[in-house]
């Protein structure tokens, strides 16, 4: 990997006429002290410009330039070096006459030295040449300037201090006034929370927060509402996305079969969640290196260490041994590579096949590297985390102690309200006698014959109904009768009187494939029906909506004739109108009774959500008379209403206060169990082999072996691990994620100070987040970096310190109109004399449309929601963008399921990455294809209609006042005279909508000044 | 004029931005709001450019070169042999079945003499046009890697392919269509999907656009619901004033003025893609011409059509796919592992025609001139058969040692054959060409130096070849 010679050249090209500003980037520090002449001004040039073809196990002309002893001795011309005989030294003679370096001239000032070396005497130094001692105009060297240690510069003096709020500014002021420049004045207060809503929070901030600021823009206000943002949950969904980026999170394998990974959401939910907590730069790393080990496979590290595998990973390597290797190889440089940008800024991965042609970077470093990744595997894990597993046993018995205290502070009252109902029972009609029944007073059983029923899922027996969450059922066994007439009978409450589809009691074949059941709303909401086997005996009743089952047991039973006529029954009278259709028997041995599923298999709207409080089961077709005497009998239910009624002040009071605790501990129990068993798609580490070189990366040209290391040019900090070849996995991560975190390296600090520069600014100090090296950008503001860096050190790595002091600094809080004295000099505000006016990504112009539109769901965490149809084809999976409709689907938009090659074109067109590498910074284009798809897209125009009738809502009906409200909620401002005009006569000819549509697509809405 | 250092630094980080002259908004973040580079004067051409566009018809699945552009008299009397060969092969499967002779009869065709099979009847009557590769090579014999290597010169996803390579060296030469187009097959997207067109690290415009049949050939070119043409003008109208307040208020800058424009666009490409794409104008004898009366050939015809009317308007790269999924029953690609008669057969009848039907309408209008065709294919297939070693089966596995490919047009040495396979056509033999010289052989006939087209990205300047490539110069005229 890495340009050829050819290449190279044009690199030279458009390198060597900056060579000189290259020096000037180097402060005098930086250099090593006592220099050999040899070493600093003769050395580079063979290394630069000879050693390529003249050096190694087959030099060209037989000269090598490399060793003091070949050098001298020459080659197959004869004697290369004649100390102080210039004429005699072929070397010096072909670099005169234009033939060496073979395809480019040597530059005159390096010619020029050459030969007074020659004359000098030609004295060695270092032997043999290290040609990565000092840094060239081709290459950089142990002296390039990311690998030097950090020191905590002075903060420079300035003239103007009125200017300067924290050190950041005096930095850049200093460069400022250097050419005679100065900040600009602070941006408007609305600019200013917009721009620091967007960049800390990726959302725009509230009417009301801007004009308070407005009214009252003092440093203390604004130090307030950087502290509120800072503190926001938001932030963390704001700042993960950023990095989501750089470490190449996509959601699905990539390659040919592409497969979903459904369960690497467990990495993203962390990466929020720590950022919310500020968790220390050091420690999130270290995480994402080694948390599996960390933290004894706790749910927390294994989702953390996502981060190695969140890239592609070719699941078809072919047949043959081969194959297999170089995919395993390919596998490692990607999360090599991704690790060394992402932490180091350094391009490692350049080094698979050769010494990194641009930084000194060996070869056997890159495999060294490779060594201590080696135990990395893509896979799946459940996570059963002991801690979560020992909360859960104290919690379920707290939970069994608190119940049965409810229950006998209840029991008194109970007693009482039943025996007063067994007094009024004689008087009602004798109820018919059921096959079966069902009381669900204390088990599943059947009361009269022997069908009883089998709990599924977390079915439960409680206060005398049976409890059905909405993932659970209750199964009889096959019934030894077969059925042509019959009723089923049911008392249920419903958890809620939305819910489509549930069964409340099913008449079913064993597969699932032929049933009756009494149905709620699964066609129409709110209704009861008479479910069956596609739709094939349901009609709808037509009987009115259901509004009591929440509240009140409701009696349904639905009567099936053997003409095929259905009846329902609701609390025992008819419900809706009864109708003819086909009819269906049920043979001896071939069904069984369901609760709370309309049909197996078990799954989706098939549950129930509620309580069944008795049924039953009749083989005939009960008269109505039968069925109004059946739903007299009333249950041992006793509402809540009643109970309170009975019970005394105190004991009220307690009894609340121990339900309040049980709720607690339930909702705990829920998040535990979530934390409990789950997949996670994570690192699956295995034992790790041994690591050669692989010569040329050619996996057939096995060189020596490595042990596990890192990169010895970082200049005081040692690359060698201290382990042995055959290393555990454990160890080769844990020391891997020492040396990188070190406090003595100093990549790790820079690059991450950088990293929220750039977000901070749209463009880092260094304009290459990802690469420190020769190839990268050079610091536009050195010392900064190297303040900042130091700074987080300091601040033991809190990252939120550092945000804190960016978006305190002046220089963040200017305006960013144009100066044309400035803009003449420095148009890419280098030098920061403005705030650049920056493009909303693509996540948030989506998020800010949710929000404004009011539409905006702000679930955080989980599995992700799905806006592609997934379409598995013969092993490679398809993934099509659809418009999906409902809240569940407006979360942000980092909780998008987000499967490589499948994205909307709203989220293309605005330049979301696809995570098929490391993305350090997006690109930012323009195109006419965002500007269709911010216009056209099915997403924006409903959100424009949402818009609309949220100000509709809020404003009333009329026009100017709609206007208002649409600019003060899309731009957190008032219209002006021409504005509202213009506006509300575009309204009253074209509707609300287009103007929210047009609102969406506007530059202030999209820009962020 | 900036001096700074950072700045001049940023001159040698053109890449960003990239170079095409008339890329379409490119132009219009030239202020260094996204702190882009200085404008400098466009790169290329590097020699004198030959092609101006090309269209790039792109067979999924793996064309049995041994029973289409490769003759070799020689399998006749090894058919029902075993391969002669001490290692195993890399290719799908991995069954080794006994040697098949070819399944279409092979004639010399026109002037030139080349050997083509029945297979392709309308090619073969173009022979005259054609300049046939048949020692190619890929790193690859699985679908989908090799389907990207072809295209991108990478077998992973997420590096441009290179029709986002020319539309960022060279941009369109029109504003109102994108410079990439893509048509897939009619019976859907071929493996690894938008990942074939992707511009990768390039910046988005330079992404393969999907044109598709139906009222709304791009994404999002009109609203996803109905709204009166009336109060589309009034909105864009309203849009422009509302921005330009905007403008007035804050101040111009090109990230202002790039939306404004990009609006206007966008607007110009509502009218200009319907029209492109609307062929019923064209004259019955051109519908024929191009197979659209018949039911076999018109979804290969229509996009060979609409091919020709995007390049006449401008559009730098058009991609036609030839074969959707490669999974299903029957197939439908070029897959052709259980039978290559039928498989090769009912393919090859969907796309003879109108791929002839272009040819000749280019050479007829004068565009083949300056318009390169490319007509390549994932890999070959194998000399001997799918089936247990004892059997001569019918079908035959991917072929990555030996394959052909044709380009014909702009700059081309035409009615000649380069590179020859071994005598069963199992391996390239003579003059191996790798995608990289494939690559660097269309960039050069673009008059690019395949070597100077790059982009910085994640520590490498990148290339469409690599690190490698050779210009085959024996194919230029």
């Amino acid at each position: 990997m890495g340009p050829t010679n050819k290449t190279r050249e044009s690199f030279h090209q458009r390198y060597a006429c900056f060579l000189a500003a290259l020096t000037l980037l180097l402060p005098s520090q930086w250099t090593r002290a006592q220099v050999l002449p040899f070493d600093k001004r003769i050395a580079p040039i063979l290394a630069s410009y000879c050693l390529d073809c003249h050096s190694g196990k087959r030099p060209k002309g037989g000269l090598d330039l490399s060793q003091k002893k070949l050098a001298f001795e020459g080659g197959n011309r004869g004697q290369a070096i004649v100390p102080g005989r210039l004429t005699k030294s072929s070397l010096w003679e072909r670099v005169r006459k234009g033939e060496m370096p073979p395809k480019k001239q040597l530059p005159k000032a390096e010619a020029a030295l050459l030969k007074q070396w020659i004359i000098d005497g030609a004295k060695w130094g270092t032997d043999p040449i290290d040609p990565y001692k000092y840094t060239t105009n081709k290459r950089a060297g142990y002296d390039w300037w990311a690998l030097q240690p950090l020191r905590k510069p002075d903060v420079p003096k300035v003239q103007n201090r009125k200017q300067v709020h924290n050190p950041i500014d005096a930095f850049l002021l200093a460069k400022l006034e250097n050419h005679k420049l100065t900040f600009s004045p602070e941006a408007s207060p609305r600019a200013l929370i917009r721009r620091l809503h967007f960049d800390l929070i990726g959302l725009p901030p509230s009417p009301a927060i801007v004009e308070t600021f407005t009214k009252n823009p003092t440093d203390q206000a604004y130090n307030d509402i950087v502290a509120h943002l800072l503190a926001s949950s938001h932030h963390g969904e704001r700042w993960a996305r950023h990095w989501l980026d750089v470490v190449r999170y996509g959601e699905s394998d990539g390659f040919e079969r592409n497969n979903p990974r459904k369960n690497l959401w467990h990495y993203r939910d962390w990466v929020i969640r720590v950022l919310n907590d500020d968790m220390p730069y050091d420690r999130f790393a270290k995480m994402q290196i080694t948390g599996d080990i960390l933290t004894n496979d706790s749910h927390q590290g294994v989702a953390a260490v996502g981060f190695l595998v969140s890239g592609v990973h070719n699941t078809v390597v072919g047949q043959s041994e081969r194959m297999r290797k170089l995919a395993r190889q390919d596998e490692l440089e990607e999360i090599v590579g991704t690790l060394g940008q992402t932490f180091l800024g350094l391009t490692v991965n350049c080094a698979r096949c050769h010494d990194h042609k641009f930084d000194p970077i060996r070869q056997e470093e890159y495999y060294r590297l490779i060594a201590s990744l080696d135990g990395v595997f893509h896979g799946e894990r459940s996570v059963n985390s002991p801690t979560v597993q020992k909360r859960i046993k104290t919690v379920n018995r707290k939970m069994t102690q608190l119940r049965s205290d409810i229950a006998t502070t209840e029991r008194p009252a109970r007693l009482a309200i039943r025996q007063a109902r067994k007094a009024n029972r004689n008087r009602k009609p004798q109820p018919p006698e059921p096959l079966a029944a069902w009381n669900f007073d204390k088990d599943y059983k059947d009361s009269v014959g022997k069908l009883h029923g089998k709990p599924f899922g977390n079915a439960k027996i409680h206060n005398g109904g049976l409890i059905l969450d909405g993932r659970s059922h209750v199964e009889t066994k096959r019934i030894d009768r077969a059925f042509r007439e019959k009723t089923l009978e049911a008392w249920v409450i419903l958890d809620d009187l939305n819910q489509r589809g549930g069964g409340v009691m099913s008449l079913q074949k064993p597969t699932g494939a032929t049933f009756d059941a009494i149905v709620y709303a699964e066609r129409e909401p709110h209704r009861w029906m008479a479910g069956s086997d596609s739709f094939r005996r349901t009609r709808s009743f037509g009987g009115p909506a259901e509004k009591q089952a929440k509240t009140n047991p409701v009696h349904i039973a639905i009567v099936y004739r053997s003409d095929g006529t259905i009846i329902a029954y609701r609390n025992g009278r008819t419900y809706g109108k009864p109708y003819k259709t086909g009819f269906q028997t049920f043979e001896a041995n071939d069904a069984t009774i369901l609760f709370g599923l309309r049909h197996t298999p078990p799954g989706g709207n098939k549950f129930l959500r509620g309580k069944i409080l008795q049924a039953r089961l009749y083989d005939r077709a009960l008269s109505a008379e039968a069925v109004a005497a059946s739903a007299g009998i009333q249950s041992d239910y006793v509402s809540e209403k009643q109970l309170l009624a009975k019970l005394s002040p105190a004991t009220k009071k307690h009894r609340a206060d121990l339900i309040n605790k049980l709720a607690k501990l339930e909702a705990e129990l829920a998040k535990l169990n979530k934390a409990r068993s789950n997949k996670v798609y994570s690192v699956n580490p295995r034992n790790p082999g041994i690591t050669n070189v692989l010569l040329r990366g050619d996996i057939e040209a096995v060189g020596k072996i490595v042990t596990p290391g890192g990169v010895s040019s970082i200049s005081g900090l040692s690359a060698d691990f201290g382990l042995k070849a055959n290393a555990s996995d454990a160890e080769r991560r844990q020391k891997l994620a020492e040396w990188i975190t070190s406090q003595n390296n100093p990549l790790f600090a820079r690059v991450i100070v950088n990293r929220l520069w750039h977000y901070h600014f749209g463009a880092g100090l260094v304009k290459t987040p990802n690469d420190f090296g020769f190839n990268g950008g050079r610091p536009s503001h050195p010392q900064l970096l190297d303040w900042l860096a130091s700074e987080l050190q300091r601040q033991n790595y809190s990252l939120r310190a550092i945000h804190r002091l960016i978006v305190t600094s002046n220089a963040y809080r200017q305006s960013s109109r144009k100066n044309s004295k400035a803009y003449a000099f420095d148009a890419n505000n280098r030098l920061l004399w403005r705030y650049s006016p920056r493009r909303l990504e693509a996540e948030a112009v989506r998020d800010s449309i949710l929000q404004v539109a009011g539409q905006l769901n702000r679930e955080m965490g989980g599995p992700g929601f799905v806006d592609v149809e997934i379409r598995p084809n013969n092993g490679t999976t398809y993934y099509t963008p659809f418009d999906p409709i409902g809240p569940q689907f407006h979360r942000r938009t980092i909780y998008r399921f987000s499967p490589r090659g499948g994205r909307s074109s709203l989220l293309d067109t605005f330049d979301c990455p696809d995570a098929c590498a490391t993305t350090p910074r997006r690109s930012v284009t323009t195109t006419p294809l965002q500007a269709l798809s911010l216009l056209n897209n099915a997403f924006v125009l409903r959100m424009a209609e949402n818009f609309t009738k949220r100000i509709e809502r809020e404003a009333g009906a009329e026009i100017p006042l709609q206007v208002k409200h649409a600019f003060r909620l899309a731009y957190t401002r008032n219209p002006t005279a021409r504005e509202l005009k213009l506006a509300s006569s575009f309204v009253r000819e074209h509707g609300l909508a287009s103007l929210c549509r047009a609102l969406f697509n506007s530059n202030e809405f999209i820009i962020v000044e | 004029m900036p001096t700074n250092t950072f700045n001049r630094r940023d001159f040698f980080h053109w890449g960003l931005q990239g170079l095409g002259a008339t890329a379409l908004l490119t132009l219009l973040h030239q202020d260094g709001v996204i702190q882009s580079a200085e404008r400098r004067s466009p790169n290329f051409p590097n020699f004198r450019p030959r092609a101006k566009r090309a269209v790039h018809i792109c067979l999924v699945g793996g064309l049995s070169h041994i029973d289409s552009f490769d003759y070799k008299p020689d399998l006749q009397r090894h058919h029902g042999q075993r391969l002669q060969s001490t290692e195993r092969p890399d290719i799908f499967f991995g069954q080794v079945g006994l040697i098949r002779r070819n399944d279409y009869e092979f004639r010399q065709r026109g002037q030139s003499g080349l050997w083509i099979s029945d297979l392709f009847p309308n090619i073969a009557r173009m022979a005259d046009e054609l300049t046939i590769i048949r020692s190619m090579v890929s790193d690859s014999a699985n679908h989908t890697p090799a389907l990207f290597v072809a295209n991108s010169g990478f077998q992973f996803n997420g590096f441009p392919s290179m029709g986002s390579w020319l539309s960022y060296g060279l941009g369109n030469e029109t504003e109102s269509l994108p410079a990439y187009v893509v048509l897939p097959d009619g019976r859907g997207a071929p493996n690894g999907g938008a990942s074939n067109w992707t511009s990768g690290f390039l910046p988005a415009q330079h992404q393969g656009v999907l044109l598709r049949g139906g009222n709304r050939p791009v994404r999002d070119l009109f609203p996803a619901r109905a709204i009166p043409a009336k109060t589309e003008t009034a909105t864009r109208d309203f849009l422009r004033q509302l921005n330009q307040m905007h403008s007035e208020r804050v101040g111009e800058n090109s990230l202002v003025n790039g939306r404004i424009r990009s609006y206007e666009l966008a607007a110009q490409m509502q009218t200009s893609v319907p029209e492109v794409s609307n062929i019923s104008g064209e004259p019955q004898s051109i519908q024929r011409l191009y197979g659209i009366d018949n039911r076999t050939t018109e979804d290969c015809g229509r996009r060979c059509l609409l091919g020709r009317r995007l390049l006449e308007r401008g559009v730098r790269f058009v991609q036609i796919f030839s074969g959707g999924p490669i999974a299903g029953n029957p197939r439908s690609s070029w897959d052709a592992h259980e039978n290559v008669r039928e498989n090769h057969s009912a393919e090859a009848a969907r796309i003879d025609k109108p791929i002839a039907g272009l040819l000749q309408d280019l050479r007829q209008r004068g565009m083949l001139d300056d318009t390169l065709v490319l007509f390549t294919t994932e890999f070959g297939r194998t000399p001997f058969t799918q089936a247990r070693s004892n059997t001569v089966g019918t079908g035959r596995d991917h072929n990555r040692y030996g394959f052909s490919v044709w380009m014909a047009g702009a700059g081309l040495k035409p009615g000649i054959a380069y590179g020859e396979t071994d005598e069963i056509g199992w391996r390239a033999a003579e003059h191996p060409v790798h995608w990289y010289d494939f690559h660097a052989t269309v960039l050069r006939l673009f008059g690019i130096d395949h070597e100077r087209l790059t982009f910085y990205h994640n520590g490498i300047q990148r290339r469409l070849t690599n690190v490698h490539g050779h210009v085959i110069r024996d194919v230029l005229a």
